[in-house]
């Protein structure tokens, strides 16, 4: 199976600022990479190249094997590309259905004259959501009153329903508590098994791992290396995300004490 | 995709078995609006009680007056709230437009033009000016409440300049001198009044009749079990019980002696509550549970009822009803003083005991710390204060008869709520309880009915607020026949909800074109304002609430970076919304302009305020992303009632600040409340 996007050789410089340099990867349908970086890696850099912020300097940018250039994050969307932000996701007092379909309300009506389609927006709302496993309790209910795990899946539904190839997910676990972490790693792979291609940006390996099939470990905004699952095991990949050497240097140093 | 979704979303989603059932009433109270319905009827009521002439149509005439400019520009401004900005030029933009009508009127290309001319260039100016507002609040990202700041003195500015230089003085005359002036004063500010006709009356008491009957369907239907097969014998009854209602409605409007009415209110009374009844039993599955009568465990709960309405009953007699007479007259200054002083200190007294309890639990039985004492001295200071300041206003403002008013309102209101409480509690394990509780409240409301009837000097308060009284003893009595009779439904049921909603739609329908026949045919005069009002709360409720453009308002407002994510317009969204509130600034301002024919330069000035206390009783949210059109609308009619309210009670006419503020602190108070309490009923 060919691969639904993929990077290759893409850097990034503002003005003498390397923010990104020779980054490849890939990701295919119904699979998941893990981009892994501690702060300040080039995680957002790398983001916003995917969804179509910025622009890379230099490299491909390739979508279905052909390469494109996005001048608007409108544009990736348009193409498929669905990016979810950590805490820009969602409207808080706004109830469920009313941000499921933020953006692309469905309509009825007749010539110019159109509203809003409240019954259908509310119950196709639901049943997506349930699809993809999430069991919202009141499809009326404000997004505010959901947990954070929660809040991440809509969006993750929400994508996946508007017709959404590539699924980017911005750190959603990083605000998260275990349980609710685990309940979003859930949703991950359904939605991998959806047939979307994921990009699951983070900075915990324990997260990256399990749900994973492939791993890019940015460092300084080099890559440090992209793997497939069987190429790295999950010691390795701590390791790797955790500085290496570097962390060995720390444990030496606080272990003299 | 289309094709696929259109199928699920056909077929129902299953029960939630999480999802708690929430009842007609508990959805209204979820709902923005509330507070601001509630505060409106205070607020009616109020002033009702207080003065001789509220609460008759040519008062309603007065404050719809003021509240439909208002309640346009509360509307509007309410949307911009929604949409997260504030607009503060919109009090002045309707002096701006409505002298920039004037001056072209009277000095454009020297001879004055045409309104033809004006009226466009007016509301072209206006949006041009919005559309500033939104762009430079847009572009620069600063606060829109510094950006429109700068407009409003702009436009003040502006305003007196050219005022002063083109026509000589601040305030500009001459607009019924121009082209045009007939047919746009007909559309901005004509005065309409029907005399009354002979079927009037009877035409408003049927359509009250059917609009209350398919409310309270729609209650019923939206709250119990449909049962599987109808019993048809309890048809009969309620053929029976309707046709009583008519009788005893018929003999109350024939007959004037005592006991024509007494046999009317009977006759209508028990009439009702058996059709009520019989249409319950008829369609709706019975509630099971065995047949003994027990009010164990709610005993102290109805003596305090019963006890509080007796009292009630007293103050409505003890209290001389001699209107308009100021309170505590018979005290000399000094005493006024004395009382004050009194007030503040057992204000402290009980702020002291309160605030130490509080802050010794909080610090879980450890000796206060300083920083600890310095506050609770300091809050006890500021309680003393306002309880005093508040205790001599009240003092000073209220007459007698609002005190007496005011006391008996609450002691019923405890009383009666008391009552409902204890019959909520019997009704748990035994229904006949519970209709032996409910019908001993719906006697002491009659009882209440008939001692605010006897103690009430005032003659308005014989007809209307007996009758009103009397209705509520009567739904109370037939709600309790249902409540003990019937089964709740406890899961929600599509159908039932979906005929429910329409049944309630259709009465309060039927009710506003009632009240409108009876209101409007009294020869009193009406202005076309309070049409485009009503017009204006219609389109924004609409488009808030069934359109994407509202999704995408209460978006912006809620997270603006979210909506623009996601393909949301956001500048365009807030860029129309100023806009919007420019124009019916501007809309507000041909009002006043074609009304009053002259301009003043300060017009408007210090009513944007207004307008913004007008949404936020409204159960607006300031930080925006929450909040209603029909709020903000009816926010203006309390604003509007206080202005008209208070000379009307013959009281200090400067008071209507205190009073707004208030309104004001106590609307977002009670619209807190609510929300957080219906957020917990989730």
């Amino acid at each position: 199976m060919s691969d639904l996007l993929e990077l290759r050789n893409v850097s990034k410089y503002f003005g003498n600022v390397t923010a990104l340099e020779g980054i490849s990867t890939s990701a295919a349908a119904g699979k998941v990479t893990c981009v892994l970086g501690d702060n300040g890696a080039g995680k957002s850099t790398f983001i916003k190249i995917l969804s179509g912020v910025h622009h890379q300097s230099d490299g491909e940018y390739l979508l279905d094997g052909s390469p494109v250039n996005f001048e608007s994050p409108r544009e990736a969307r348009e193409a498929g590309i669905a990016t979810v932000f950590q805490d820009l996701a969602m409207a808080p007092l706004m109830s469920v259905w009313r941000n499921f379909f933020l953006g692309a309300e469905p309509q009825k009506g007749f010539g110019s004259f159109k509203w809003m389609d409240t019954k259908f927006a509310k119950r196709a709302a639901k049943i997506e959501m349930r699809k993809m496993g999430i069991d919202v309790r009141d499809i009326d209910q404000p997004v505010g009153t959901l947990s954070g795990g929660e809040r991440q899946s809509v969006a993750i539904a929400r994508a996946v329903y508007f017709g959404a190839r590539v699924l980017i997910l911005d750190e959603p676990t990083s605000a998260l508590g275990v349980k609710q972490s685990g309940v979003v790693l859930k949703y991950i792979r359904a939605a991998a098994e959806h047939g979307l291609g994921v990009i699951f940006i983070t900075h915990n390996p324990h997260h990256a791992y399990p749900v994973g099939d492939r791993f890019l470990l940015l460092n300084r905004g080099r890559s440090l290396g992209d793997f497939a699952k069987h190429e790295i095991d999950r010691e390795e990949l701590t390791r790797l995300m955790a500085g290496g050497a570097e962390l060995e240097t720390l444990e030496h140093e606080l272990g003299t004490r | 995709m289309s094709d696929d979704t259109a199928v699920t979303a056909a077929t129902e989603p299953a029960r939630d078995e999480r999802l708690a059932f929430r009842g007609p009433i508990q959805r209204l109270l979820l709902s923005p609006e509330i507070g601001a319905l509630i505060g409106a009827v205070v607020v009616w009521t109020f002033f009702w009680g207080a003065g001789e002439k509220f609460g008759n149509v040519s008062t309603l005439a007065s404050y719809l007056d003021v509240a439909a400019p208002l309640g346009i520009m509360a509307v509007a401004v309410a949307l911009l709230m929604i949409g997260g900005e504030f607009d503060l030029s919109a009090g002045m933009m309707t002096g701006a437009t409505g002298i920039l009508v004037a001056l072209m009127a009277r000095s454009f290309m020297g001879d004055g033009a045409s309104l033809w001319l004006a009226i466009p260039a007016a509301f072209i100016a206006a949006g041009c000016i919005g559309w500033l507002n939104g762009t430079l609040v847009n572009r620069t990202g600063l606060p829109s409440f510094i950006v429109t700041l700068a407009t409003f003195f702009v436009l003040r500015g502006a305003n007196l300049v050219f005022s002063k230089r083109l026509a000589g003085k601040v305030t500009v005359d001459g607009v019924d001198d121009a082209d045009g002036y007939e047919f746009f004063r007909k559309v901005f500010a004509s005065v309409h009044s029907k005399e009354t006709f002979g079927l009037r009356d009877p035409i408003f008491l049927i359509l009250c009749i059917l609009g209350a009957a398919l409310i309270a369907w729609s209650l019923l239907e939206q709250s119990l079990v449909r049962r599987a097969e109808p019993s048809a014998a309890a048809l009969l009854v309620v053929a029976i019980g309707l046709a009583a209602a008519i009788v005893g409605l018929v003999v109350l409007h024939q007959t004037d002696g005592v006991g024509g009415n007494v046999l009317g209110s009977v006759l209508g009374g028990v009439g009702i509550i058996a059709a009520v009844d019989a249409f319950a039993r008829w369609r709706y599955e019975p509630r099971d549970g065995d047949g003994t009568l027990s009010i164990a465990g709610s005993e102290r709960q109805i003596a305090l009822g019963v006890g509080l309405v007796a009292l009630a009953v007293i103050t409505i007699f003890a209290i001389d009803r001699k209107e308009q007479e100021e309170a505590l007259t018979w005290l000399p200054s000094w005493g006024r003083v004395a009382l004050g002083v009194a007030a503040a200190v057992a204000g402290l007294a009980l702020a002291a005991t309160f605030l130490t309890r509080s802050v010794r639990d909080e610090e879980s039985q450890r000796t206060v710390s300083a920083a600890g004492w310095v506050r609770i001295v300091f809050l006890i200071g500021v309680i003393g204060l306002v309880t005093m300041v508040a205790t001599l206003s009240l003092a000073q403002l209220v007459t007698m008869q609002a005190f007496r008013t005011l006391v008996a309102v609450i002691l019923s209101a405890v009383g009666v709520l008391t009552l409902l409480r204890a019959r909520g509690q019997v009704g748990t394990h035994s229904p006949r309880g519970q209709l032996a509780v409910g019908l001993l409240t719906s006697a002491a409301v009659v009882v209440l009915a008939f001692a605010t009837r006897a103690g009430s000097g005032a003659e308005r308060f014989r007809a209307g607020l007996f009758a009103a009284i009397l209705l509520g003893a009567i739904g109370i009595a037939a709600n309790t026949f249902v409540e003990a009779g019937q089964r709740k439904r406890k899961e929600a049921d599509y159908e039932a909800d979906k005929l429910g909603a329409r049944l309630g739609y259709a009465g309060a329908g039927l009710l506003a074109i009632g009240f409108f026949v009876r209101l409007f045919f009294t020869g009193e005069n009406f202005r076309i304002s309070v049409l485009w009002w009503l017009l204006a709360t219609a389109i924004a409720t609409f488009v808030l609430l069934r359109t994407k453009y509202g999704n995408w308002i209460f978006a912006v407002g809620g997270n603006k970076e979210a909506a623009r994510a996601i393909g949301v317009p956001a500048n365009n969204v807030k860029v129309a919304l100023f806009m919007t509130t420019s124009l019916a600034g501007c809309f507000a301002g041909m009002m006043i302009a074609l009304r009053f024919t002259s301009v003043q330069s300060s017009q408007g000035l210090g009513e944007e305020f207004e307008y913004i206390i007008a949404a936020v009783v409204g159960g607006n949210l300031l930080t925006g992303g929450y909040g209603s059109a029909a709020g903000a609308a009816i926010g203006a009619i309390v604003m509007a009632m206080s202005q008209i309210g208070i000379p009307f009670a013959g009281w200090n006419q400067d008071g209507r600040f205190v009073f707004i503020g208030g309104v004001l602190l106590l609307a977002v108070l009670v619209n807190n409340f609510v929300r957080r309490k219906a957020q917990e009923a989730r």
